[in-house]
Order: structure tokens, then sequence, then C-alpha cells
């Protein structure tokens, strides 16, 4: 119903721009004199949003959108810098979404390429995210979060959202909740977004359910590594056996992931931020090192029979540390 | 790849001394299809959860992230190398000697401290102990707190003799307890790999050194150690002894002969199971290996202090948290001393020496004795455990 409403208005707008003739007092107005072109344009269109041949922005349009002065004109010179063709089409579909005028420029102010899309475009992909199960409320939340997202093409969309529901078993419920609270998955490399679902998965015996609540995905794998592995040497964290049983309560994943570290430091880890900042710096190295090693040989060297039953080892002899892992990515 | 084959080629060709090696050292991680079901490590760490998380209480999981942590080590400077800048070389890369720096600092501070408290109430306060000065000749180079630089391998100088050694910083805390005075005859029980036995040599107050240990292969890495730190002249059988032999013995073959005694008795090496898994102590097959430890580390320091003349003083030194391995040991040496040999051994305090060190070092708070150096991710060294002894008679 709204959107109906919205869309008669759209045409009401429309029509003024092609008439509009308004020489404003205020401030410059370059292009408000060209609106003699679109009069000539063909008057009886059919109510499609951006089928407008020369269709250009006008500031006193923008001020009938409901943008205030300044924001018409921080609109306008972003459009230009832009160079986008279809600016006002872009603006339809946003105002069709139901955003006000302030984050409308908010978006674009964080997003700019969104100028550069086309307003159709941009409609089927709003729609495509509509369909993923992103109701009103939400969908909008996300977009004026998170504006990249229409950047994505539909495509994109479907890949991230086939790996979590093939491969990683998440519910369509939960692929919509992923995707609602950490959009950033859709940006992500989709070999290290599965490396991540298999870290938590295995790694931290962590399920899908608790993935969801504790929004494991907005962490990169790297902050994720370093939370839990402090944890789990400090002896606070175990990794379930098989039949899911540790010796100690793991804390949930939602408190050690979604706290600030502060809190995470005073209540999970009960340690220093100093520690934790040392420990930070000494994993950076061992995952280099990881990474060095897994390039160079997928065998794992043994050093020969040599005799390590002493501290005060020669740096040069140093035993290589199994680590205790579960979990390890097939290299071969 | 190359090292592969040659190991198995090696191994194939010399199929009947495998029965000469033992079966704990025998190359065969990489016969086994799979992974060890309970890895030793995690049988260390499951044991050490078990007696630790009791015993250092809140201060546990610290030392715990430590010890699964890259450790931090010290370059031990050789001052027989003839390297003229292995020390400010190092400098520059950030590294301060600990030793010089924490006894300028922490020395100043406990004058002034006496000072303004000799004038309070004397009855109250204990007599400040005559605190005896740190031998400035060993210098052992370290990186600041929360630095986590490494160290670079030690380069050889014209003569082929390294500039420095690279150990774990608190390994050197028993030498420098152990104060060796000039001309002084000192036996270190069970030295190698070496690391503590050229400290020792870097006094150069020793007069005579009885380096021993039990494992024939140990002993060659220790004299190979010397070869690479000692010029040839050094190495002189009047100045230096390597034997491999049992260390229980020598309390009774050499009793009453030296006046210093370093006993760093074998431990679990709390640190070195917890992280690596080839021959780890914690392994199922040397169980009954593990559990006879301390009565072996009860006979070594025995024989320690029957080998020590009266009013020498003997160290002894564990890299393990285990209470079993340390204060028991003691006590129990002590008093098996005096019961069964007639022998009156006393404990010196080493509160002032883990003072004086505090900065660098992070000691665990009153033992019944010794010291205890803790692994922290601040200061990353240890676990080393020390308690020196005075023979009285």
């Amino acid at each position: 119903m709204g959107t109906h409403v919205c869309k008669n208005q759209m045409v009401r707008w429309m029509w003024r721009w092609s008439v509009c003739r308004v020489a404003v007092s205020r401030g410059h107005m370059p292009y408000c004199s060209a609106q003699q072109e679109p009069h000539q344009a063909n008057p009886s269109h059919n109510g499609q949003v951006t089928h407008r041949p020369g269709n250009q922005l006008t500031l006193c349009s923008l001020l009938e959108m409901g943008f205030s002065e300044n924001q018409a004109k921080e609109m306008h010179e972003g459009a230009t810098k832009s160079r986008g063709k279809h600016v006002p089409s872009v603006l339809t579909a946003l105002l069709l979404l139901g955003l006000n005028p302030s984050s409308i420029l908010k978006i674009l102010q964080t997003c700019p390429e969104v100028y550069s899309l086309k307003g159709a475009d941009m409609q089927q992909r709003i729609d495509h995210l509509r369909k993923m199960g992103l109701v009103e409320g939400s969908l909008q939340r996300m977009i004026s979060h998170y504006p990249k997202v229409m950047l994505l093409p539909v495509k994109r969309v479907n890949m991230v959202s086939r790996l979590l529901k093939e491969k990683c078993l998440f519910t369509i419920q939960q692929v919509t909740d992923i995707l609602r609270d950490s959009p950033e998955v859709l940006e992500e490399d989709l070999a290290e977004l599965e490396y991540k679902f298999q870290y938590a998965y295995f790694r931290m015996g962590v399920r899908q359910p608790e993935m969801v609540k504790a929004k494991l995905f907005r962490l990169s794998l790297s902050k994720l590594r370093c939370r839990h592995c402090f944890l789990e040497r400090r002896g606070l964290y175990q990794t379930p056996d098989k039949k899911g049983q540790t010796l100690i309560v793991n804390p949930p994943l939602k408190d050690v992931l979604c706290v600030s570290e502060e809190t995470y430091l005073k209540q999970v880890a009960m340690a220093t931020a100093e520690e934790f900042h040392i420990f930070r710096k000494l994993m950076a190295r061992e995952q280099e090192e990881e990474e060095r090693e897994d390039e160079y040989s997928s065998d794992e060297d043994e050093e020969l029979g040599e005799d390590k039953d002493d501290d005060d080892d020669d740096g040069v002899h140093r035993g290589k540390p199994h680590w205790k892992t579960g979990y390890r990515r097939d290299k071969k | 790849m190359a090292a592969y084959v040659c190991t198995r080629s090696c191994i194939s060709k010399f199929k009947e001394s495998i029965r000469f090696i033992p079966r704990r050292y025998r190359v065969k991680t990489k016969w086994a299809a799979t992974r060890p079901k309970f890895p030793a490590t995690e049988l260390a760490l499951h044991n050490f959860d078990t007696s630790y998380s009791i015993q250092l209480r809140d201060l546990w999981p610290s030392v715990r992230v430590a010890m699964l942590c890259e450790q931090k080590y010290g370059a031990l400077i050789n001052s027989f190398s003839s390297a003229p800048n292995v020390i400010t070389d190092l400098e520059v890369q950030g590294c301060k000697d600990f030793i010089s720096f924490d006894c300028s600092r922490n020395e100043v501070h406990q004058s002034s401290q006496d000072s303004t408290t000799s004038h309070r109430d004397s009855t109250k306060l204990e007599p400040a102990p005559l605190q005896p000065s740190i031998t400035p000749d060993i210098k052992c180079l370290v990186f600041p707190q929360g630095d986590i630089s490494r160290f670079k391998p030690a380069r050889p100088d014209s003569s082929g003799i390294l500039g420095y050694y690279l150990l774990d910083a608190a390994s050197v805390l028993p030498v420098l307890a152990l104060d060796v005075q000039p001309g002084h005859t000192v036996l270190d029980l069970c030295a190698a790999p070496g690391g503590k036995t050229l400290a020792l040599l870097q006094t150069h107050s020793v007069n005579y050194l009885w380096a021993n240990d039990l494992s024939g292969s140990r002993t060659m890495r220790l004299r190979r150690t010397l070869q690479s730190y000692l010029p040839k002249e050094f190495m002189d059988e009047n100045k230096i002894l390597v034997t491999s032999t049992d260390g229980r013995q020598l309390g009774m073959t050499e009793e009453k002969r030296f006046d210093r005694v370093l006993v760093d008795v074998p431990c679990t090496t709390d640190r070195h199971s917890a992280m690596v898994e080839e021959n780890n102590i914690f392994k199922r097959s040397r169980t009954k290996e593990r559990q006879k430890l301390p009565l072996l580390q009860t006979q070594l320091l025995l024989a320690g202090i029957q080998a020590t003349r009266r009013g020498g003083h003997i160290v002894y030194s564990t890299c393990s948290l285990s209470q079993l391995q340390n204060e028991c040991v003691v006590q129990q040496a002590i008093s098996l001393a005096q019961q069964e040999l007639g022998i009156t051994v006393e404990v010196e305090d080493l509160r002032w020496f883990a003072q004086r060190f505090s900065d660098t070092f992070h000691f665990a708070p009153q033992l019944c004795v010794g010291e205890l150096v803790l692994p922290h991710l601040r200061a990353n060294f240890g676990p080393i455990y020390m308690c020196k002894l005075h023979r009285i008679n």
C-alpha cells in the first residue's frame, strides 16, 4: 500500500521536473535552466522510473523530495562528482524503501558508488534481498548500516547464501539472520568464509545456532582465533571430544565474541590487557610462520633423535612444537 | 624430502643397531599412520592442570598460556670470544644485560630502603641480611618486557668460537646464586647440554670444573658445546673434566672435594613436555620412569651434598613447577642427610636474590623453601626452581 502511494508521488514529481522552471533566488542553480530538454521528452511515460531520457537532478526536485537546503546541496554535489547517470532512479528506489531523506544522504555519503548504479539493478537487488527473507525493518536497517550490499550483484548474494546453506548447513532462517546481522559476509572470499566456519565448528566445537546467536561472521578470522586461543591456552576453553563433552564448562560463544575487549578480558579471560596484547603479537607471528611452512612442504619435518630433555637449548635447535590442534587443513 | 628418504635408508641399513638404541630414542613417528589418540603433550597438560591449579591458584592460567607460547631466550655472552662488538651489536637490537641492569637498579633501591628503615624501631625489623654481590662477569642479554623479538644464531669469530649462547635466561639464575669465588673447584652433577656449565666458566673464578651427565649422547653434546665456546687451551684436563657416569656414585667417590656443587636434576621439564611430543616423559611408556623421578632427584642431591666440603654451597635446580620435584625433594634430602649421613645442611634465604631480579623475572610468591621463576607472557622465562644449601659440618 505504502509503495503504491509512493509510486504516485513519484509520477507527480517526474511531471513536476519536466515543467519546473523555478529560478530560485538562493544560491546558484546551474541545472534548473536546463529543464528545457525534459519538456520535449515524451510526457506519456508509463510510470517506469528509469526511462527518462536526460534524467537530471534538480535542486528543486530534491527539495520537494523532502531534503533540506543543505542536504540537497550536498546530494547534488555528490551526484555531480560521481557522474552518475541515473541518480533520480536511484533515489526513487531508496525512497520506495521508505527511508527518510537524512538516511539516504548518509548512505550516499558513506558509499558514493551508489550514485553510479542503475535504478533497475538496484531495485532488482533489493527485491532479491527481500526474497531472501529480509523483511521490512531488517532490510532498511541493513541497507542503512551497510550500503555496499546494494553494489553486489544478485549472483554474489546467491553464491554466499548457497555456501552457507549447502556447505555450512545453516537453515534458511539462520542464513537470513546472518545476512541481517553481518552483511559483511557477502563481500568475503568464499574459501575464507568456509574456513572461518570450519574453525568454529571443528576447532571450537560450536554448532550453527550458537554461531548465529553470537554473530560469528562479524569478526575477522584472526580476531576469532586470538580470542579463542587465548582462552584455550589459559585452560578456560576446551575443544569438545567426539561425544561433545568437555572437562570444564566452556563460556558461551556470545560471551566471548560479542563483548568489548575490556569486558572479555575482565570477565571471561580474567587477564590483563598487556598479556593479551603480547599474546596477539605472538599469535600473529605463529600464524605467519605456519602459513609460510604450509607453502613450502606438505610433510612435517621431524628432527632426528635429538635429546630435548633440557630447557636450556641452543636457539638454533628449537624443536618444532606440535600445536594442540584438533583441526588441520588438508593441504595435500 | 631428501631428509626423509635418508632416514629410512639409514634405519634399514642399521636395523641391528636398533637394539642398542633405547626404544624411546628410535625414530618412528613417521611410521605411524595416524596421530596418537592421547598425545603425551595433552597428558602432560592434564597433569599440570590438576596439580598446578591447586598449587598456584589464580596464577595458573597466566602461567599456562605463557608455557604454551613461544618462550623467551637470553643471550649468554661468551667472554672467551675474541669478536669485538658482540655486546654492542646485540644492544643495538634493543636488548640489555639484565644482571648488571637489575643489580645496579635494585641495589640502590635496597640501600635507600635500609637507610630509612634504620631510623625506625629496630626491634621490630629483622636485620637486613648481608647481601653477597653478584658476579659481574656473567652477562646475559635479554629483550625488554613485552618485546617478542628473537635472537639471531651466534656467529663464530676468527678462531671459530661463538659469541653467545642462547638459553632460557632464568637458567642463569642458579649459577648466579651459586656465587663461585676465585679459585673454587666446582662440580656440575647433571651438566648436559651445557648452558649452566658455560655460565659457570664465564665467572673466570673456576679453578677446576667437573661436568658430569648420565647420558652418553648428552655428554657428547656437552663436549661439543664446550668446544664451540672455549678456546682449545681451556679444554685442558687439569681445568675441565667431562665424564659420563651416574652422578649418584660421585657422592661417595668424591666426598668433600668441591667448594661449589650445582645439581640441576633431570625433571619433567614442564614447558618442553607441554609443547614437544617427541620423547615426552609423559608418554605412557615412561610412566614408571616419571614416577621415580623424585627419588632419583633426592639421591642426586644427596650425592651433591656429600661431594661438598665443609662450608661449601650447593644449588639444587629444576625446570619444573611441581612441588614434589622441588620443595619436597629438598626437604627430604636435608632430613636424610642429617639422619643417615650425619651431615647438617642449612637452607640459605634467597629472598634478596629474587627481589634483585624481580624486574626481569616473575617470581612465585613466598615458597616454603627456595625460589621459583614463573613463566608469564610479559617475561616468558622459566619455569625454574632453585634452592641454595650450605654444608655445615
